[in-house]
């Protein structure tokens, strides 16, 4: 049973951005997600996690690994698919991976075909092994990502908006790669999308402007919600309106016409109706009626 | 619309430092070229003004060179900005013109490239006006300015450079869309006018070469090829000649491929093609669906793996890329170029040995090698980051001193991949030649103590640079500077230590006789020196790589503190401590063990020197008449003993009280006089006086013992003493010997320099004298040291070398494991001789009492035989027409390639190994130029040995001249072939003509000759060629021959070249004793032009042949100025019945004509019908512009 330990930890950068105000989260085994907005820092918190990037201050533990202390130790079990995913050119996917698994430290040539090999297949890539990775589509990157994610029995396993741009198709066998190999590690998954979390993961956390704005299971999430969810459909130019007069959690357009969602205990009144709340409100409440 | 683009274009530059940047470096460059005599462009400027406008155009023309890359960036950028900024679908969906945004972009770059290399001017402005301001430079060095020549310059060079290359870099840009791509465009242009220049280098196909050379260098430098210093100072260069053809050449090429691209160019981008992935067939036998069981590894077995890994991606993606492929290719061809042109030497060609493959190998790679550890270091550093892999790279458990390793190791690999393939390509060459002695070996040993080590520390030190930096284009402009300014700012600094010039070794030269010679052991000191330099840098490097985003520099040295491992801090102690160590055994070596003087220093030496003891220079001092060496060399160690045993002999009317000498401190001397008091001992000159307690009395000799010793110690900075060697060892007497008296010839002779030293003006010789006795006491070979000498000479060396000294073998024997030998003059000779060494084959022939023998390396057995009978035909020709010949042997010695010339002494004859044994004569006949140097040291044996020149003006003139003419007429008795006589005497002629327009000071006409080479060999032999024809060969023997008998082994006042001219007159009919005047005492030049030439033919089946002649000739000063002499000459016609070019063509008919009027036209009536007419076919007279001289024959059509 592995556990991850954030504590309070910070980071500013030169520009003043606080990128992590004060972060506390603690990670068992499972995927976890970590949801927010474009900029929130989740991406500086993965960096910060993979030891690519140094805090200000606080601490991060794998088990009894200081990350900061000891970047060497986490790396050797830790697989990190960052936001940005490139390769080099001419270079075969079975190059490409042989590389980061001797990297990883699988110096037996044997060994490191054969975790190669089974690799490529989990992926679905076997027969593509001897085809340059830059011509690959965005999913099968994605996908030649994961897996050299996958190298060297890591503990840690930090995928960083992994399905933006990718197709549904692509994104549900992503998916299903994932639930694999979550069981006995920890995965960490960032990302804006809601779907992948509410399809995926049994812990979450959602950050915002740096901080932590809520952590727990994306079910308890729902269920403090229900019932306090209201929505309408109404005019456009009614929008700004109801945005001054009531708790607006999210508008969005249906059919060409806005239909907002309300947070309220009680029902604010003429035209709303009450609706099961899904993973994008509790998304928006913390988003955005804290900030 | 197009001035829009225009201003478009123009302004988005200025708002960048790009332009600032490179008009800065450009002027700066100029700038430190024009009030510093250290820095060079492209050449010494000499006798003319630092601003002089052939100076201005010169540095323009090769500065245009470098601003080609400029204008790479500025076509390019223009080309490509909205493609790259994907702007280009947004703006060409817009209603605009395409001629206007094309030209407009195009000429808007244009005029942005040419920017820059306005720095040109500005440099030469603020240095004309500074430098002397501040006296860096003196006043008079700066000449006024022609606002015309910068206008001339811009529109004949600038413009149209840019113009051109732009052309074919808008062009490639507009079609390939690739930076790389219009860079390697802009290499092509460049390299294509080296290969030009290599390929038309030979004096026949100027004409071609100049017409091909882009950037209109070569053209320049025809056009302005026998200046004189007053024309380059005034002349600007003008929209005429070769060049003016040249550049409408290249205008009209570049405005056809601007068109060609106009027309090709297409606002509808076109469609990449999709690469369609191959179907490939489902294979299941290599699936593997269970998770297989592995371990990991983090011991340094697997830093091992990691290293091969990262090596390989590295290694892989350079050799894939393009930018390689490029580079690689092109250093092929230019070293397939260079060896397709030979190693020529005077039209003979030599054999392709192994050093000349090496030293072309070496020239050919450094460019390119260069260009390759600059660019790939910054490539490889940021390789992951370019392609946003560096955040899964980074992550993983691997240290980043191994990764860093793996870059360097790829970069050395790549490099080392380019000399190995430049090594195949000339063993290729050499199999396919028919020479067969391939030294492998040696090819393998020049790679590895010269190439390797410096492409480890370079490559080393640029991955640093880059690490360091974090920024690859700072990164490229810092290694930039490192490589390239730092030498230059050294040089000004006036630094001279390998140790603080990144990666530098003392030089290298390999010797088939010598091998690799002394300097081996300091450079392999040098280069572990600068290994372990890089290592450190590359440990540093490991520390301040950035994984992840690192953030500032201060971040980056704080996280230091927290990454590093006690191992590795022990890896940089130990390192450092090795580097300490090695560094502190080298200085102690190069610094301590065996000082050395920079430049400065040693002038300043020079110039204290004068300054202190100039004033002893006419102290009477006795001569040597006799000197008893002995001389003991030890090869191996380089050590040389030497007691000389010298009687000398006080030939002036006044007792002498006091000797004088002058030390040379690389030699350890100490000099025994019984009955003297060394009353002075300057160390720091190395200046001694000796009071005699007795007076020498004139005409009483005594005797004085001299110890001195050459003693090897340790390494050197630079090997300071070429001359002792392992094998091949070569010393002079005046090597083994002080100087007697003050020695003249350390003075420093530059001119502008004895100015910037405050020392007075000095003539490069005293005035000829007529009737000269009291200044004609001295010889310009020993300086008054002595007059006629005997020598004898016991010399030992080791058991398995031959030692020679000058004269006869006495005797020769063993002793202990070395070998003795005795040698004696024959005849009291010049104090002019040497000793030398070496492990010799030797060839020995008699000839009429005469021992011919040939002491040669056993690689080279080549010419040994024709060698031989070269000297045999000297002997003979010169013994028949000059004299008897006072020596029992005639010795050429083969001495290693460091220097490359032949010499001669009483009786032997050094010759470089580099020059005549290696060159291939199997297919020549006998007048080639090996022979010739045979005959003229051969023939010094009378014109110099026998008779020598006061030391004055004139004295090389029956020294070089006469040993020129000799040599000719023993070439010209074999041959009998005028036309071969003409080839080769255009090599001398052309000699004198470039020799005269470098002139530093002053052209002086023959007779007063002040020991110049293009005036004594190459006017002298010219001159003297065409008096035998003129006058007779026999007519000019008898002169040189009663001269001799005259003058031979007289005691001194010595003869001046004016009691040469009195026994020449007599030989000289009334009617050409103009000559005398015209080509020994004047400078004159003749311009002949042939302007018609028809013929009819006659009734009587006869030609007739009208020539329209246009005659000239001029009559130059010492600075060049000309005018005009009334005509009066007798000139020759010919007629040639074939004419393919020069060298082969055959005379029908010639005639000698009186040419007295400067528009003549001439009748001739001949037989048959020659092809071509010729004024002076056999180009006897020194004519600048031969060209016009021949002519076709037309029909005369009335």
């Amino acid at each position: 049973m592995a556990i991850l330990k954030i504590e309070n930890l910070t980071k500013t950068y030169p520009n003043g951005v606080k990128a992590l105000d004060n972060v506390n989260i603690e990670i068992t085994n499972g995927m976890f997600g970590l949801l927010g907005p474009n900029g929130a820092g989740k991406s500086s918190l993965m960096r910060t996690l993979a030891t690519l990037q140094e805090a200000d201050g606080g601490s991060v533990m794998l088990n009894d690994i200081d990350v900061f202390k000891n970047p060497t130790e986490l790396r050797k079990t830790l697989g990190y698919l960052p936001q940005e995913f490139g390769v080099y050119p001419k270079i075969t996917a079975e190059q490409l991976l042989d590389h980061v698994a001797v990297l990883k430290g699988i110096t037996n040539g044997k060994e490191r075909k054969e975790i190669v090999s089974y690799l490529l297949n989990k992926v679905n890539l076997f027969e593509k092994r001897h085809q340059s990775v830059k011509g690959f589509s965005g999913g099968m990157k994605q996908r030649i990502g994961i897996a050299q994610a996958l190298i060297g029995k890591p503990q840690l396993i930090i995928v960083d908006e992994p399905t933006a741009g990718l197709d549904p198709g692509e994104r549900n066998r992503f998916h299903n790669l994932l639930a694999d190999v979550g069981q006995e590690v920890i995965i960490i998954l960032s990302t804006h999308i809601v779907d992948d979390v509410r399809e995926l993961c049994s812990n979450m956390a959602v950050m915002n402007l740096g901080k932590i704005v809520y952590q727990g299971s994306p079910i308890t999430v729902i269920d403090d919600l229900r019932g306090k969810v209201w929505q309408k459909s109404i005019e456009r130019s009614e929008v700004a309106d109801y945005k001054n007069n009531f708790n607006v959690i999210s508008d969005k357009m249906v059919a060409g016409k806005p239909i907002i969602h309300v947070f309220a205990d009680t029902n604010p009144g003429a035209g709303f109706e009450n609706v099961e709340p899904n993973l994008e409100d509790v998304f928006f409440t913390k988003v955005n009626l804290q900030s | 619309m197009f001035l829009e683009f225009l201003k478009l274009e123009i302004d988005s530059a200025i708002r960048k430092p790009m332009i600032y940047i490179f008009f800065f470096v450009m002027a700066l460059l100029v700038f430190m070229a024009v009030v510093s005599d250290n820095v060079v462009i492209g050449g010494t400027v000499g006798n003319v003004y630092k601003n002089a406008p052939y100076v201005i155009t010169n540095y323009v023309a090769i500065l245009s060179i470098f601003g080609l890359l400029i204008a790479a960036a500025f076509f390019n950028t223009s080309a490509l900005k909205d493609y790259d900024n994907n702007f280009s679908e947004i703006l060409f969906s817009t209603p605009i013109n395409k001629a206007s945004y094309f030209f407009g972009r195009f000429f808007g770059a244009l005029i942005l490239a040419t920017i820059p290399l306005l720095g040109v001017f500005m440099g030469f402005l603020l240095g004309a006006e500074l430098g002397p301001k501040f006296d860096w430079i003196s006043a008079d060095r700066i000449g006024p300015f022609q606002f015309s020549t910068f206008i001339n310059n811009y529109l004949l060079f600038i413009l149209p450079n840019m113009f051109f290359a732009g052309t074919i870099i808008f062009a490639l840009a507009n079609k390939f869309k690739s930076t790389v791509i219009s860079f390697v465009g802009a290499l092509v242009i460049i390299i294509g006018y080296i290969i030009s220049g290599t390929l038309l280098s030979d004096i026949d196909n100027e004409t071609i070469g100049a017409l091909a050379d882009t950037f209109g260098i070569r053209a320049f430098s025809i056009d302005s090829k026998y200046f004189t210093p007053i024309e380059k100072n005034t002349v600007s260069v003008g929209f005429s000649g070769l060049l003016l053809i040249n550049r409408i050449i290249w205008l009209g090429l570049g405005t056809l491929i601007l068109l060609v691209s106009y027309f090709s160019f297409s606002f509808t981008t076109k469609n990449k093609k999709a690469k369609k992935l191959k179907a490939s067939v489902k294979t299941d036998e290599n699936a593997n669906l269970t998770l297989p069981e592995y371990s990991l590894n983090y011991n340094s077995g697997a830093g091992l793996n990691q290293f091969v890994s990262f090596f390989k991606v590295n290694l892989t993606s350079i050799i894939k890329s393009t930018t390689f492929k490029i580079l690689f290719a092109f250093s092929a061809i230019i070293l397939i170029a260079n060896l397709l042109n030979g190693f020529e030497y005077f039209g003979l060609q030599s054999y392709p040995l192994t050093y000349k493959m090496m030293d072309l190998i070496d020239g050919t790679s450094a460019i390119f090698v260069i260009i390759i550890l600059v660019f790939f270091s910054g490539e490889l550093i940021w390789r992951d980051r370019a392609n946003h892999i560096n955040e899964v790279i980074d992550a993983t458990p691997h240290s980043s001193f191994i990764s860093l390793l793996a870059k360097s190791v790829s970069l050395i690999v790549v490099a080392s991949t380019i000399n190995f393939f430049l090594i195949l390509i000339s063993i290729c060459y050499q199999l396919v030649t028919g020479y067969t002695n391939i030294e492998l070996g040696l090819y393998i040993q020049n790679f590895l103590y010269t190439s390797l080590p410096t492409y480890i520390t370079w490559g080393l030190i640029l991955i640093f640079i880059q690490v360091l930096l974090n920024n690859k284009y700072i990164g490229y402009f810092v290694s930039v500077i490192v490589l390239f300014l730092l030498d230059i700012l050294f040089l000004i600094l006036d630094v001279d230590s390998n140790m603080l010039k990144i990666g530098s070794t003392p030089s290298l030269t390999y010797s088939d006789i010598n091998g690799f010679g002394a300097a081996l052991t300091s450079v392999h000191w040098f280069n572990l020196y600068w290994i372990l330099f890089g290592v450190l840098f590359l440990l540093i490097a490991g520390l301040l790589w950035v994984r992840g985003t690192a953030g500032n520099f201060k971040n980056r040295i704080k996280s230091i503190k927290k990454h590093i491992t006690p191992k590795y801090t022990l890896g940089i102690t130990i390192v450092a401590i090795l580097w300490v160590s090695t560094a502190g055994f080298v200085y102690y070596n190069t610094q301590i063990l065996n000082k050395y003087k920079t430049s400065d220093e040693q002038e300043e030496l020079q110039v204290e020197y004068e300054k202190t003891y100039k004033k002893y220079q006419n102290v009477n001092q006795p001569q040597i008449t006799k000197v008893k060496y002995h001389i003991d060399i030890f090869p191996k160690k380089r050590d040389v003993l030497v007691k000389s045993v010298v009687t000398i002999k006080n030939n002036s009317n006044q007792p002498i009280d006091s000797l004088h000498y002058t030390i040379d401190e690389s030699w350890h001397t100490k000099i025994h006089i019984k009955g003297a008091e060394q009353v002075l001992n300057d160390t720091k000159f190395g200046y001694q006086i000796y009071q005699l307690k007795e007076a020498l009395q004139p005409g009483k000799s005594m005797r004085l013992i001299i110890v001195s010793s050459y003693i090897t110690t340790g390494f050197e900075n630079n090997v300071s003493n070429l001359s002792v060697a392992e094998n091949g060892t070569f010393i002079n007497n005046f090597d083994v010997l002080p100087s007697f008296g003050y020695n003249e010839s350390y003075e420093i002779s530059d001119k502008n320099d004895r100015k910037k030293f405050g020392l007075p003006e000095k003539d490069r010789m005293p005035e000829l004298e007529a009737n000269c006795t009291a200044n004609c006491m001295s010889n310009y070979l020993t300086n008054g040291s002595a007059d006629w000498v005997d020598v004898e000479t016991f010399i030992s060396t080791s058991s398995n070398q031959i030692a020679i000294a000058p004269g006869s073998l006495v005797k020769e024997w063993k002793e202990g494991d070395r070998n003795y030998y005795h040698y004696k003059v024959d005849h009291p000779s010049q104090n002019f001789y040497a000793f030398m060494s070496g492990r010799f084959e030797v060839a020995r022939k008699k000839w009429n009492g005469i021992d011919i023998e040939v002491y040669y390396d056993k690689k080279h057995p080549y010419n040994v035989e024709m060698m031989q009978n070269a000297v045999q035909n000297s002997l003979d020709y010169y013994i028949t027409n000059f004299g008897p010949y006072y020596h029992k042997q005639a010795r050429i010695i083969e001495f290693p390639r460091y220097a490359s010339f032949a010499q001669a002494f009483p009786g032997t004859m050094p010759y470089s190994e580099s020059i005549g044994f290696i060159i291939d004569l199997t297919d020549e006949d006998k007048n080639n130029v090996v022979d010739a140097v045979i005959a003229h040291e051969m023939a010094h044996q009378w014109w110099a040995h026998q008779v020598v020149g006061a030391t004055m003006q004139g004295a090389t003139m029956f020294s070089e001249s006469f040993a020129e003419y000799s040599s000719l007429m023993v070439m010209k008795k074999s041959t009998k072939d005028d036309i071969k006589m003409k080839n080769f005497l255009k090599y001398d002629l052309n000699r004198y003509l470039t020799g005269r327009s470098r002139e530093v000071d002053k052209e002086l006409p023959l007779y007063k000759v002040e020991n110049q080479t293009h005036i004594h060999y190459g006017k002298g032999s010219v001159i003297l060629y065409a008096l035998q024809d003129y006058i007779g060969e026999e007519k000019v023997n008898n002169a040189m021959r009663s001269f001799l008998e005259e003058y031979r082994y007289q005691k001194p006042p010595y003869p001046t070249s004016l009691d040469f001219l009195r026994h020449l007159e007599s030989q000289v009919p009334d009617s050409l004793h103009y000559l005398i005047n015209d080509w020994f005492k004047e400078i004159t030049l003749y311009d002949f032009r042939l302007m018609k030439a028809n013929y009819t033919i006659l009734s009587n089946n006869k030609y007739e042949i009208t020539l329209d002649i246009e005659a000239k000739k001029l009559k130059a000063d010492t600075i060049g100025n000309e005018i005009e002499l009334p005509l009066d000459e007798w000139v020759d016609v010919g007629f040639y019945s074939v004419y393919d070019d020069e060298e082969n063509a055959t005379i029908m008919h010639q005639e000698r004509i009186k040419f007295d009027k400067d528009k003549m036209s001439l009748t001739f009536t001949l037989d048959s019908l020659p092809v071509k007419v010729a004024i002076d076919p056999r180009r006897l007279l020194i004519e600048r512009v031969y060209k016009d001289n021949l002519r076709s024959l037309t029909e005369k059509t009335d």
